[in-house]
C-alpha cells in the first residue's frame, strides 16, 4: 500500500492534438496528443494525461543559431529538410519545431522562400510539426498566410502570438485549421489575458498552446518554472482560461555564459547538460511539450520523461 | 494547526512540578507554542497528549542539521508545497559516495575533491555539500578505515551508510562526535539504530516498505528518542520517488500525518539516471541526495539550479545600490550605469575586469530588476538616474560627464542626456563585448 497524494482538484488540461495522417486530410505518419492531466506532472500512478512530448528545434538560416549546435551538427543544418529528416531518424523527437530565422534577419524580401521551406521539411519528416515564423508586423501577414497554406490540412502549431502580435498568427490558425502558441512574459496574468484575447477574436480555446516564456537556467528559469506551476494549479482549480497544455523551450539556454565560454572539448556535454535541467524541470512544473536544440539532449530528456512517467509495474 | 499558548495549557498536568526546567506549567505552554520548548520535555504528559502537541507545536517539516562546522547544513523547516506560495529555504545538500571498497587514495581523492568544487555565482559560493560512506563488504573494520580516510581529509558532512548496527558502530567510533547522518533504521533493527542515534546525538534516517509504515516506524524512533529524522523514499523508479516525495510534503504541510513531517532522503544512484534523480530531488522535495561523484559538466548545471529554486520568488537576489569600482579607476575612468540585480551586477562586473580596464560602475535601484525587465517595467527611469548621480556624488569622482549606459536602455538615453545634463554613450547589449566597446568608444 502507498500513501495517496493529497489534493482534490477540479479541473483538466485541455487536450490538444498536433498533426495530421492522411485519413484526416494530412500527410503526417502519425499525431501527437498532449493534456488531458488532472493532477501535477507525473503524479498518479499512472499519471494522468499524455505523457510530455519532446520537440526538437530546427531553422532555415543557421546563423541566428547557438553555436555550439551549429558546430555539432556542421553542414547538416544548412538545409533544413534534410535536418529535420535526419533529427527524426536518428533522435526519434516527437516532434519538430521549425524556425523561420531567415524572416527575422534585417532585410528579409523572399517571401516565397517561406513556401518552400515549410513545404520542404513536410516532405522529409513524418513528425508532426510546429512551426515558427516571423515577427515583424510589415512581413507577418504574408509569411503566416504562406505557413498556413503550405500547410494546409497538417494541423500545424504556429507560433508564437504575443500581447502586441497576434493577429496575422490566429487569422491563419483560423483560416487553414492550425494550432497556435501564446506567449507572454513570464506572467499568469498577462497569460490569462492573451487567452481571453484570442477568444474574444474567435479562436476557440482548444487550439491554443501556451508559452510561459522561458528564462535559460541561471538566467530567470525560476521565474518560468513557478509561474509554469501557477498556471497548472490554476487549470487543475478549475480556472478555463488557463486550461491550455504548456510549451516550454531551452532557446536561450545555449547562449548562456557558462555555455558559451565553455572549453571547446567540453561543450556539448555542457550544452545537453544546460537543456537537461531546465526542460525536465519544465516537463516537472507542467509543461507539455519541451524544446531543446542540441540533438544528444534528447535521449537523455526522454529517459528522463519515461521515468518519471512510468513506474514497474503500473502504467506504460 | 498551531495551538494557542491557552490551548496547550489547558492539555498540560498543572503540577508546576519545574521538571520541564520552566518555572510553571504557563511558562511552558507559552514557550511550547513559540517553538522554544519540546512537547517531550515535560515527563508527565500521557502518550495522546504528546502526540498531539508534538504534532502542533513543531514546524510541519522538522528541521535536522547534518554535520558540524563551516560546511556542516541544515535541511527541513519547509512551510510550502509550491515556491510561489512563499519560498523553499533550506537547500538540499549532495553527498558524493564513497564506498568502503575502495582504497583509501580513492576516497581522499574523491572527498577532496567534494571540499575544493566552489563555483562562484552572483557572489554566493556554490558547493557539492558532503561525502556518504556506504558499507559494500558487511565488515566494521572496513567500514571503521573508510570512515577514517574520509576524516584525514576534510571536515565534511558525513552519512554513515550501514545497515548493521554493529558496522555503523565502528563508522560512529570515528566520527559520531560531528553529526553524520546515521543511515538507515528500518523495523527489524530500529531499537539498536536509535540507541546509536541517542547515544551519539546524530541525527537518523529511516526506511519502510511504504509510506504507512514509515509514518510508523518515524513514530516509533520518535518515542525511542531519535527526534531528529531523515524519510528514504529510495526507489528504483523516479515515479515512484516523485509520488511519494510529493505525498509526503502534502501530508506534512497539511499535517495530516505529522509522523510524515521530516526531510526527505534520495538515494539517486538506484534509478540508474543521475541527472534526472538528481533534477527531480531537488524540485520536488529531496533534502539529502546521495550521488556518486557528479560529472564536472552536470555540477554546474545542478548547482545552478538548486541555486535557482531556491531563491526567495518574492525577491531576487540584490546588491546595494551606489559606486563600485573595478580595478583602480582614476577621474577620467569610464563609468557604467546599471541596475541593482545581483546577476547583472556581477555579469557586467566579470566582464569589465576581464576587459583590462579601470572603471566606475554606478548601480541605481530598480528594485531587483534586471536592465531589460527594468526598462519595461518603468524602474529605470532618466529621474532615478539623476538622484542617483548626485546621492552618490559622481560629479565629484570624475572629471568627465559621460555616462555609458547598458544597449537595452537606448529608449531612454534622450531622456538621461536632457535630465542630467550629462552626455550619454549608449553601450553594447551584452556585456561580453564591452571590452571592444571601450577600446573603440573610449580613448
Ligand atoms: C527573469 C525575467 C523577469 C523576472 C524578473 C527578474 C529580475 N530580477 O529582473 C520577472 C518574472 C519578475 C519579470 C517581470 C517582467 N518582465 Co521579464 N524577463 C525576465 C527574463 C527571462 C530574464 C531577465 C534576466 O534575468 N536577464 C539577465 C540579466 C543579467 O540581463 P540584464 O540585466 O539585461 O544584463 C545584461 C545586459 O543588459 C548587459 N548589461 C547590464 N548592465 C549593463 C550596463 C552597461 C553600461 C552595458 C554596456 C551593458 C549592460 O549585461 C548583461 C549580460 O549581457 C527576460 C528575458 C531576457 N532574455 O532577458 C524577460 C523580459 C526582460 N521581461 C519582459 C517583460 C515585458 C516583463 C514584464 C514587464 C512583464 C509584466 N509582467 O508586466 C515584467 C516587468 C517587471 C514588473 N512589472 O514587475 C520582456 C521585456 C520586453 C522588452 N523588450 O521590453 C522580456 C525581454 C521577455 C520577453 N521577451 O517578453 N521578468
Ligand atoms: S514538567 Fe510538565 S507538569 Fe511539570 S511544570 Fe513542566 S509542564 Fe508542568
Amino acid at each position: 500500500m502507498t500513501m495517496q497524494t493529497l489534493a482534490d482538484w477540479i479541473g483538466e488540461v485541455r487536450s490538444v492534438t498536433i498533426g495530421a495522417t492522411r485519413a484526416d486530410g494530412g500527410t503526417r505518419t502519425g499525431t501527437v496528443t498532449v493534456g488531458g492531466e488532472r493532477d501535477l506532472s507525473f503524479v498518479g500512478t499512472p499519471p494522468t494525461g499524455h505523457r510530455p512530448l519532446i520537440a526538437y528545434e530546427i531553422c532555415d538560416d543557421r546563423s541566428l543559431w547557438p553555436a555550439p549546435v551549429n558546430r555539432f551538427l556542421g553542414d547538416r543544418s544548412s538545409d533544413p529538410g534534410e535536418w529535420a529528416r535526419w533529427a527524426g531518424q536518428e533522435y526519434a523527437p516527437d516532434l519538430i519545431r521549425l524556425f523561420l530565422t531567415s524572416t527575422r534577419k534585417r532585410g528579409f524580401s523572399d517571401p516565397a522562400s517561406v513556401t518552400s521551406t515549410v513545404e520542404s521539411v513536410l516532405q522529409a519528416t513524418g513528425l508532426p510539426l510546429i512551426i515558427e515564423g516571423s515577427n515583424d508586423p510589415a512581413l507577418d501577414s504574408e509569411v503566416f498566410r504562406r505557413i498556413g497554406e503550405a500547410g494546409e490540412g497538417e494541423r500545424l502549431l504556429i507560433g508564437t502570438a504575443e500581447a502586441g502580435h497576434y493577429r496575422s498568427i490566429a487569422a491563419t490558425a483560423m483560416a487553414f485549421g492550425h494550432l497556435m502558441i501564446a506567449q507572454s512574459p513570464i506572467d499568469i496574468n498577462l497569460a490569462k489575458q492573451l487567452n481571453i484575447l484570442l477568444r474574444e477574436i474567435g479562436l476557440s480555446y482548444d487550439r491554443i498552446v501556451i508559452d510561459p516564456y522561458t528564462g535559460a537556467l541561471g538566467y530567470g528559469f525560476e521565474y518560468s518554472y513557478s509561474v509554469m506551476e501557477r498556471i497548472r494549479t490554476s487549470a487543475l482549480k478549475g480556472d478555463d482560461d488557463l486550461t491550455m497544455p504548456m510549451i516550454c523551450s531551452a532557446a536561450d539556454s545555449l547562449t548562456v555564459k557558462e555555455v558559451r565560454e565553455a572549453d571547446p572539448s567540453e561543450s556539448d556535454r555542457i550544452s545537453v547538460s544546460w537543456e537537461l535541467y531546465a526542460m525536465l524541470p519544465a516537463a516537472i512544473a507542467g509543461a507539455s511539450i519541451v524544446c531543446v536544440r542540441h540533438p544528444s539532449t534528447i535521449a537523455q530528456l526522454r529517459a528522463g520523461i519515461g521515468a518519471l512517467w512510468s513506474s514497474p509495474g503500473g502504467g506504460a | 494547526m498551531a495551538l494557542k499558548a491557552l490551548d496547550i495549557y489547558k492539555l498540560l498536568p498543572k503540577k508546576n512540578c519545574k521538571e520541564c526546567g520552566e518555572p510553571t506549567c504557563l511558562t511552558f505552554a507559552m514557550k511550547l507554542a513559540s517553538g522554544k520548548v519540546k512537547a517531550e520535555d515535560c515527563p508527565h504528559l500521557d502518550e495522546k497528549v504528546r502526540e498531539l502537541l508534538g504534532a502542533s507545536t513543531r514546524p510541519p517539516v522538522q528541521k535536522v542539521k547534518i554535520g558540524v562546522g563551516e560546511r556542516s547544513f541544515t535541511v527541513g523547516g519547509e512551510i510550502v508545497l509550491f515556491r510561489h506560495e512563499k519560498a523553499f529555504f533550506h537547500e538540499p545538500g549532495i553527498m558524493t559516495v564513497v564506498s568502503d571498497k575502495m582504497d583509501a587514495d580513492t576516497i581522499q581523492e574523491i572527498v577532496a575533491d567534494v571540499r575544493d568544487h566552489l563555483m562562484v555565482r552572483i557572489g554566493l559560493d556554490l558547493r557539492m555539500n558532503g561525502i556518504a560512506v556506504c558499507s559494500e563488504g558487511g565488515s566494521p573494520s572496513a567500514f571503521g578505515k573508510a570512515v577514517e580516510a574520509v576524516e584525514a581529509v576534510a571536515d565534511l558532512p558525513e552519512v554513515l551508510m550501514a545497515e548493521d548496527p554493529a558496522v555503523q558502530e565502528a563508522g560512529l567510533a570515528v566520527c559520531g562526535n560531528f553529526r553524520p547522518l546515521i543511515h538507515a533504521a528500518s523495523h527489524d533493527q530500529y531499537r539498536e539504530m536509535c540507541a546509536l542515534a541517542v547515544k551519539y546525538g546524530c541525527p537518523l534516517a529511516i526506511r519502510a516498505p511504504d509510506l504507512g509504515s514509515l509514518a510508523r516506524l518515524s513514530g516509533l524512533c520518535a518515542a525511542g528518542g531519535a527526534s531528529h529524522l531523515v524519510l528514504d523514499l529510495t526507489s528504483a523508479s523516479l515515479h515512484e520517488v516523485l509520488n511519494s516525495a510529493t505525498a509526503v510534503r502534502q501530508h506534512a504541510i497539511s499535517r495530516t500525518t505529522p509522523a510524515l513531517g521530516y526531510p526527505i532522503f534520495i538515494d539517486t544512484r538506484a534509478t540508474g539516471l543521475p541527472d534526472a534523480a538528481l533534477i527531480c530531488g531537488v524540485l520536488k522535495y529531496g533534502s539529502v541526495l546521495v550521488a556518486d561523484a557528479v560529472p564536472k559538466e552536470s555540477r554546474k548545471a545542478f548547482l545552478v539550479l538548486r541555486q535557482n529554486i531556491y531563491t526567495d520568488p518574492q525577491k531576487p537576489i540584490q546588491i546595494t545600490p551606489g559606486i563600485y569600482r573595478v580595478g583602480n579607476p582614476g577621474p577620467g575612468a569610464p563609468i557604467f550605469l546599471t541596475v541593482n540585480f545581483s546577476l547583472t551586477y556581477f555579469t557586467l562586473q566579470g566582464y569589465l575586469e576581464a576587459s583590462g580596464f579601470d572603471s566606475l560602475m554606478l548601480i541605481v535601484d530598480t528594485e531587483g530588476l534586471s536592465v531589460l525587465t527594468a526598462v519595461a517595467a518603468g524602474k529605470l527611469s532618466e529621474t532615478l538616474v539623476r538622484d542617483s548621480l548626485k546621492q552618490f556624488g559622481v560629479p565629484d569622482l570624475v572629471s568627465h560627464k559621460t555616462l555609458i549606459i547598458p544597449g537595452y536602455a537606448a529608449p531612454l538615453s534622450g531622456r538621461i542626456e536632457d535630465e542630467t545634463g550629462w552626455k550619454v554613450l549608449v553601450g553594447p547589449r551584452d556585456a561580453a563585448d564591452v571590452a571592444e566597446f571601450l577600446e573603440k568608444e573610449w580613448t
